[in-house]
């Protein structure tokens, strides 16, 4: 319980400190928000106006102090760049929305995949004794470590789109009209995803798995006339599954962030395709909040990675 | 009971055992002693079949009552050797604190021997459900001839079942009680608590009891001990052997015991095999080695180990007091590992008050963890957390530490690695700055010292063997002629027969410099040949201090006592 209550507090101060740093940020970097909605052409009295509008005439610490306050009050603002209708713009809130589901769904998809593929391979290949399948799987691994994302994303939706036909490029349907369809769509943005991370959590697990493998209770359990299979899975696998674990931890992190290019690739509607044109744009109330999104994901990622950390290994949660 | 012939094992290069015969009787206990090196280790894991795939069986078999298990040149039998594995031969290895697996609770490592072998407990199970389940349709048809309902018979049918579950519960339960009497067997009162225990939650003599259990709780013919005490404190080490003899004597099982320790093994073992670079050199009854060595070697190893019997320092007046404690305590900050925690102060040295002498050795015995690092570091000043006074009245101390191949900078050599104290102390205080050519010559000066030929000057760590680090390490601390040098457990990890060299080193560059020296040590009989005065420490506290013999002869606190025995 205490340690729940420490963390919420590390949370908390690390999200007020993020937030503070990204809207240092975006008082320092050029760009005006305003001559980029009106263009260069536009009359200084126009300027001003919208100036006032959106509140940016206030000093900079009066700006801060108000919009943190509507965070705490549940208003996350609204968008300077997307406009619901005609004379009402976006709320930031609406806005991410939308689009959280989709990176979440593609996040959850490829973190599936991963898990599911990558720790049998690990395995696999820590156990296997064969040196043809050594090279191979190294020279695989290494292959799908090194192709960059949107060659990788190309590739998929050629193979799959266009030789095997499996899903159509371009199709993508709401999650909100068809949950099934979408997900069945996501799949292949998923691969992309996780071809790489596969490939490297298999490599590190296997090089876990070969270091634990010269351990002393693995002699032991040898000792005890184990066979070599059951050393494996029960004594080996767990220990070395340690390090593996954080490595997942800063793969989630690094998915529900947001796969950028997959999401360019796939055309996907998501986090990633919005928090760039929100950057370029200089949309502050939308990036202020994806900052903080993708802080909060961080965050409490590694707070999970944590939880599963103590479960795997007794010997922390007693320290 | 146990035949090896002609056994010769090679990695990848030279044999490192050679040619090794030797037979095991029934109930005997054997003991293989030699130094680092000397392949007793890699003979036994061959034995046990547990030798890694790199090593070749190049010459030689190996027979268990009869039973052909290794021959050279066919590959090791694996499935063979397992069936042997646990219930025939079972093994305690030298690390208790790694040997046991931290994520598998301690009780479920003990049964995993019952669960992979005991077929006898298992079969039963297992066989015990189709002939129950046989009675119950027996009994089905009958009541069906009778006229029973078929719906009787199904829930006898079904009471058959839960009946071989009730069974395998009973079996869970049983194998555990099997645990837990093994448990208590080698000595673990809180069996129950310690079945759910994670190894990092118990000692080290804990954890090697453990380990004793799981290699007895088979019977099996024979446990091979691979230097079971080597890595823990004196008296837990008595109580192992103890224990060991015990099982011995009651089991009558064989013990194949190896060790580096002659002291240990003419306690415990029948007969005593000395090994050297991977032959056996001398073999026979243990007195008759004791009293009768013939090899060259055997004599060596012998007269290399500490006894109280043989020469000592001679002793010396204390005049000018050279370090005065007084009532010091020592604390470290145990860190909440948080920003909100609380960080705890916690007291490791308690009102230590002694004073060390111009010229004198004296001697700190302690088991691991009472405090004597901690005191160390706080007179040396490199723990500031103190309570209490330190007062020098020579230039600062000096240090040697415990462990020579990671204490030495690998990347310098020898030559740089030896200025360096000189180096440091330029800097400190410029009126003591040497010129380069003088502080050479200093070194080269101190290579002769500890015993070195001028060769080594230009080599690294890497190429000295244990030993010459150590001779390193101690001409560093010397070189700036210290008046107290602070020996940190400097002969613990070298062989005895080093051990003696060095000792010896210490003795007489003592005698040469009239430095003083902090010796530090768990083992008694090593303080006993160096020290003039010894100091006794425990959980912190200070429990005797006096001339070395006084002490010896009389101690006065029942943990002396029990140190000595």
């Amino acid at each position: 319980m205490k340690y729940l209550v420490k963390k919420i507090v590390t949370l908390i101060m690390t999200l007020f400190l993020v937030s503070v740093l990204a809207f240092l940020a975006f008082q320092i970097i050029p760009g005006d928000v305003v001559t980029s909605i009106l263009g260069t052409e536009a009359t200084p009295e126009r300027e001003e106006a919208l100036r006032k509008e959106l509140g940016l005439d206030q000093p900079p610490v009066v700006r801060y102090v108000r919009w943190a306050g509507n965070v705490l009050k549940g208003d996350f603002g609204e968008s300077y760049r997307y406009s619901k209708n005609m004379n009402q713009m976006m709320p930031v809130a609406e806005l991410i929305g939308d689009k959280l589901p989709v990176t979440l769904l593609l996040a959850a998809l490829s973190m599936l995949i991963i898990i599911v593929i990558a720790i049998p391979l690990g395995v696999f290949w820590a156990r296997s004794k064969s040196k043809i399948l050594d090279v191979s799987l190294n020279m695989g691994t290494q292959t799908a470590m090194a192709i960059p994302s949107f060659f990788l994303g190309v590739l998929v939706t050629y193979l799959f789109g266009f030789v095997l036909k499996w899903f159509a490029p371009g199709s993508y349907v709401s999650f909100r009209d068809d949950l099934w369809g979408c997900i069945r769509y996501l799949i292949f943005p998923a691969i992309s995803v996780a071809i790489p991370k596969i490939a490297m959590t298999a490599r590190f697990l296997r090089n876990s798995m070969l270091t634990e493998r010269s351990s002393d209770y693995v002699r032991t359990a040898f000792s005890k006339g184990a066979s070599e299979r059951r050393v494996s899975y029960v004594h080996v696998l767990r220990n070395a599954m340690m390090p593996v674990v954080t490595f997942l931890g800063m793969i989630i992190a690094e998915i529900v962030a947001g796969s950028i290019v997959v999401e360019q690739v796939f055309s996907l509607p998501g986090i990633g395709k919005l928090l760039i044109s929100s950057i370029s744009t200089r949309d502050f109330p939308v990036v202020e909040i994806l900052i903080l999104y993708i802080t909060f994901v961080v965050i409490f990622v590694y707070f999970l990675v944590d939880i599963l950390y103590r479960v795997i290994d007794p010997r922390i949660s007693s320290k | 009971m146990i035949k090896i012939e002609h056994l010769s094992v090679a990695f990848d290069g030279p044999e490192v055992v050679r040619d090794v015969s030797f037979t095991i009787g029934d109930g005997e206990i054997l003991g293989v002693v030699g130094e680092s090196g000397s392949g007793k280790s890699v003979t036994a894991l061959t034995l046990m079949g547990l030798v890694s795939e790199s090593a070749h069986v190049t010459s030689g078999k190996i027979y268990y009552d009869d039973q052909l298990l290794l021959e050279a040149g066919k590959p090791r039998d694996n499935a063979l050797y397992r069936e042997y594995q646990g219930p025939k031969m079972s093994m305690v290895f030298q690390e208790p604190m790694t040997s046991l697996n931290p994520t598998m609770k301690v009780g479920a490592q003990v049964e995993e021997m019952l669960l992979l072998h005991d077929r006898k407990c298992l079969g039963e199970s297992i066989a015990s459900a189709p002939k129950q389940n046989e009675i119950q349709t027996q009994k089905g048809q009958l009541a069906d001839a009778e006229g029973v309902k078929m719906e009787e018979a199904k829930t006898r049918y079904a009471v058959g079942f839960t009946g071989w579950r009730e069974e395998r519960k009973k079996e869970k339960a049983r194998r555990k009680n099997r645990v837990l009497e093994a448990l208590r067997g080698v000595g673990l009162r809180e069996a129950e608590r310690v079945y759910d225990c994670y190894p990092h939650q118990l000692s080290g003599g804990m954890r090697q009891r453990v380990m004793i259990a799981m290699a007895v709780i088979l019977h099996p013919g024979l446990i091979v001990a691979d230097e079971p005490t080597t890595a823990l404190d004196v008296t837990v080490q008595n109580q192992i052997i103890e224990l060991l003899k015990k099982i011995n004597q009651e089991q009558k099982n064989s013990l194949l015991f190896i060790t580096h320790d002659l002291n240990l093994a003419r306690r415990l073992c029948d007969r005593i095999l000395v090994m050297q670079d991977g032959l056996i050199v001398e073999s026979g009854h243990t007195e008759d080695i004791f009293n009768d060595p013939k090899g060259e070697y055997t004599k060596k190893l012998i007269s290399a180990v500490p006894g109280r019997t043989g020469k000592r320092k001679s002793p010396h007046e204390k005049i000018r007091p050279l370090v005065e404690v007084r009532d010091l305590s020592v604390f470290y900050r145990e860190n909440a590992n948080s920003l909100f925690g609380k960080t705890v102060k916690k007291c490791v040295v308690h009102h230590a008050d002694f004073t060390v002498y111009e010229g004198e050795i004296l001697g700190l015995v302690g088991e691991s963890g009472c405090g004597k690092t901690s005191l160390s570091k706080a007179i040396l000043g490199l723990n500031k957390m103190t309570e209490g006074s330190v007062t020098h009245h020579s230039n600062s101390p000096q240090m040697v530490f415990q462990d020579p191949y990671s204490s030495l900078n690998p990347m310098k050599t020898v030559g740089w690695l030896l200025q360096e104290p000189l180096r440091a102390q330029g800097i400190l205080d410029p009126s003591k700055a040497m010129s380069e050519k003088d502080r050479e010559a200093a070194a080269h000066d101190m290579l002769r010292k500890v015993g070195m030929s001028e060769k080594y000057f230009t080599r690294r760590p890497s190429q000295l063997s244990g030993g010459q680090r150590q001779r390193i390490s101690i001409g560093q601390a010397l070189i700036t002629r210290p008046g107290l040098v602070i020996a940190d457990e400097p002969v613990s990890a070298l062989d005895v027969t080093i051990q003696a060299q060095i000792l010896e080193l210490i003795r007489s560059l003592q005698e040469e410099l009239k430095t003083s020296f902090l010796f530090i040590s768990h083992d008694i009989n090593v303080i006993y040949q160096v020290s003039d005065r010894i100091m006794v420490m425990k959980d912190g506290k200070i429990l005797e201090i006096g001339e070395t013999e006084e002490v010896f002869q009389h101690p006065k606190d029942p943990y002396t006592k029990e140190l000595l025995r």
